[in-house]
């Protein structure tokens, strides 16, 4: 008996010690997460940093810190007026969706209607299907014998030889397919913060005499501004460095800033010094913009 | 009278909302129409209807070794940023430490860097270490990518869960393990299994991190990309392009509806 429950205790004793050994404390549960994006998130982009001023780089030859890449960047008219550009592209894509994403989400979230899950999926639906292949799709419809030059065609409201060529390979093609591609999206966070709107607030607002547009003007547009906020820049970011739509749809007019950083690290004349000043400048712009803005990227917009 | 909406700027939204819906998805229907065309080219007007498209895409070989590299590539990211966004949201969710806040910001950056930016520092670091590009060095930016994703849907699931609950375990003598095991885990199980589908169809996705880090064996956004830029293929793309959309279209719903379920089912309890 005694022997039995010493043997017992024994091996509590030794079960405690193994479960206090895979006992997961703070830094057990944090440390490969973090050891993963240090050492494929954090070092990649310091290594970028430090070819941009050549402190290191991969050809052999004689390195030393210089700020020669960086200076012929703001020298050069050519890739700050590829980034204005860019900017400009991003800028209109972004305002012009997010304007038409506001009505699609006060919809489904102020009207009462009851499906507004059901029809939340239905908008979002497309965002989660394969980006490429809804390129792909417009490359269908916009090329010069695509879907809408040969309906014009068929339908003798063109000559054949005669297509709509701005349609495919221009800054136009890039700008609709990029909106195509994220209108779904921008609704989402607009959603969620007319959602969470007190409904009392607009009834008080009419029980002191304000009409329907002045409790949208003065409670429901200034209360739902983080949503506007994150849908904005949900898209700004992504399309500012975008380059795989303007590569298949852009042609050379469509070219964007995103575009002359692969080049730089293309085949053709590779310039990885260059390249890196480029994307470091990117990083920096897009680092700004989310930490000024980092009040309204909360992940519980996003989360749901 | 209802305050948000009149009767009439409700019927006009709904009209709006209606005019989007379509939009949206006429690319997609036309995609359908052209895939069972039977035209080398695909434009007005059809020409009859034919499976040879399907058939032609079904016994293209490249074409299935590309979805199978990017099968493996998205089940093994998957799994590891499933695994590394769990004990990431448990510490986030249930540990107080200092700098918790710049860890979070850590966690989530990847969301918001232009993948170019992040494509060509991968590049560069496994030039740097004399890495050979494969499958394995595109697992290891996918995880990267996804692991965001996965914090973003399983921090909410483990803050909504009483603490109580596993409070109640440790008092019974279960370890933290045991605890995570037995308590923890069922109750955020459907949030797993939403994160896991994310960052599966986040990885099958992925073009633009991986056109920089792939090996000799390429993903199917890969295919999709360089048959994209040859027009006799079209057809054919179109084709596996409708099949592709239409699976993601029914794993959307698919996962929804088990999301639902799943939450009315613990919803008692959490």
């Amino acid at each position: 008996m005694e022997r039995e429950a010493a043997a017992g205790d024994l091996s509590a004793e030794r079960r405690r010690r193994l479960l206090r050994r895979v006992d997961l404390t703070t830094p057990g549960l944090l440390g490969l997460p973090l050891a993963w994006l240090v050492i494929f998130f954090v070092v990649p982009i310091a290594i970028v940093a430090a070819y941009s001023f050549d402190v290191y780089s991969l050809f052999p030859g004689k390195h030393g810190f210089t700020l020669g890449a960086w200076r012929g960047f703001a020298h050069d008219p050519v890739y700050l007026r590829l980034f204005w550009k860019s900017v400009q592209m991003s800028l209109i894509v972004s305002t012009i969706i997010v304007v038409l994403a506001y009505p699609l989400a006060y919809y489904l979230a102020l009207s009462g209607t009851k499906r507004k899950y059901i029809l939340l999926l239905v908008l979002i639906a497309p965002f989660l299907t394969s980006y490429l292949l809804r390129v792909l799709a417009w490359k269908v419809i916009l090329g010069d014998q695509g879907v809408v030059n040969s309906f014009l065609f068929w339908t003798g409201l063109r000559s054949p030889g005669n297509p709509i060529s701005q349609l495919l390979y221009s800054r136009f093609a890039v700008m609709l397919v990029l909106g195509y591609i994220w209108l779904p999206f921008v609704a989402l966070p607009i959603f969620v913060s007319l959602e969470s709107l007190d409904r009392r607030l607009l009834e008080a607002a009419t029980d002191l005499g304000a009409s329907r547009l002045q409790a949208f003007r003065r409670v429901t547009l200034p209360l739902s501004t983080p949503g506007i906020v994150a849908a904005f820049l949900f898209v700004f970011i992504p399309t500012l460095g975008e380059f795989v739509t303007p590569s298949l749809v852009g042609g050379a007019t469509g070219y964007m800033y995103g575009n002359q950083i692969v080049d730089l690290f293309g085949t053709g004349f590779p310039d990885w010094e260059t390249g890196s000043v480029l994307a470091i400048f990117l990083l920096g712009v897009v680092t700004v913009l989310t930490v000024a803005f980092s009040r309204f990227l909360q992940p519980r917009q996003a989360a749901n | 009278m209802d305050i948000a909406l009149s009767r009439n700027g409700a019927r006009l939204l709904k009209a709006f909302f209606a005019f989007v819906v379509v939009f949206l998805y006429t690319p997609i229907l036309i995609l359908v129409v052209f895939s069972f065309n039977n035209s080398d080219v695909p434009s007005f007007p059809l020409s009859g209807f034919t499976l040879h498209w399907y058939r032609e895409f079904i016994t293209n070989s490249d074409l299935r070794g590309a979805l199978e590299t990017s099968a493996i590539i998205a089940a093994l990211s998957s799994v590891g940023a499933v695994a590394l966004g769990t004990v990431a949201s448990i510490a986030l969710a249930r540990r107080n430490f200092k700098g918790k806040a710049p860890v979070s910001a850590l966690l989530l950056s990847p969301l918001v860097i232009p993948y170019v930016v992040f494509g060509i520092s991968l590049l560069l670091l496994f030039h740097t270490l004399g890495i050979p590009r494969s499958i394995l060095t595109v697992v290891i930016g996918h995880i990267v990518i996804s692991l965001p994703y996965t914090i973003l849907v399983l921090l909410p699931r483990l803050q909504q869960i009483d603490v109580a609950l596993e409070e109640a375990a440790y008092d019974l003598g279960a370890g933290r393990l045991q605890t995570f095991r037995l308590i923890t885990l069922p109750l955020i199980l459907p949030a797993v299994v939403s994160a896991y589908l994310i960052a599966f169809t986040t990885s099958f996705d992925e073009y633009a991190v991986a056109s920089f880090v792939v090996g000799t064996r390429v993903t199917f956004p890969i295919y999709l990309y360089s048959a994209l830029r040859f027009p006799n293929q079209l057809p054919q793309v179109i084709a596996v392009a409708v099949v592709v959309i239409t699976i993601s279209l029914l794993v959307v719903v698919a996962a929804e509806i088990g999301r639902r379920v799943a939450e009315r089912r613990l919803g008692t309890l959490g």
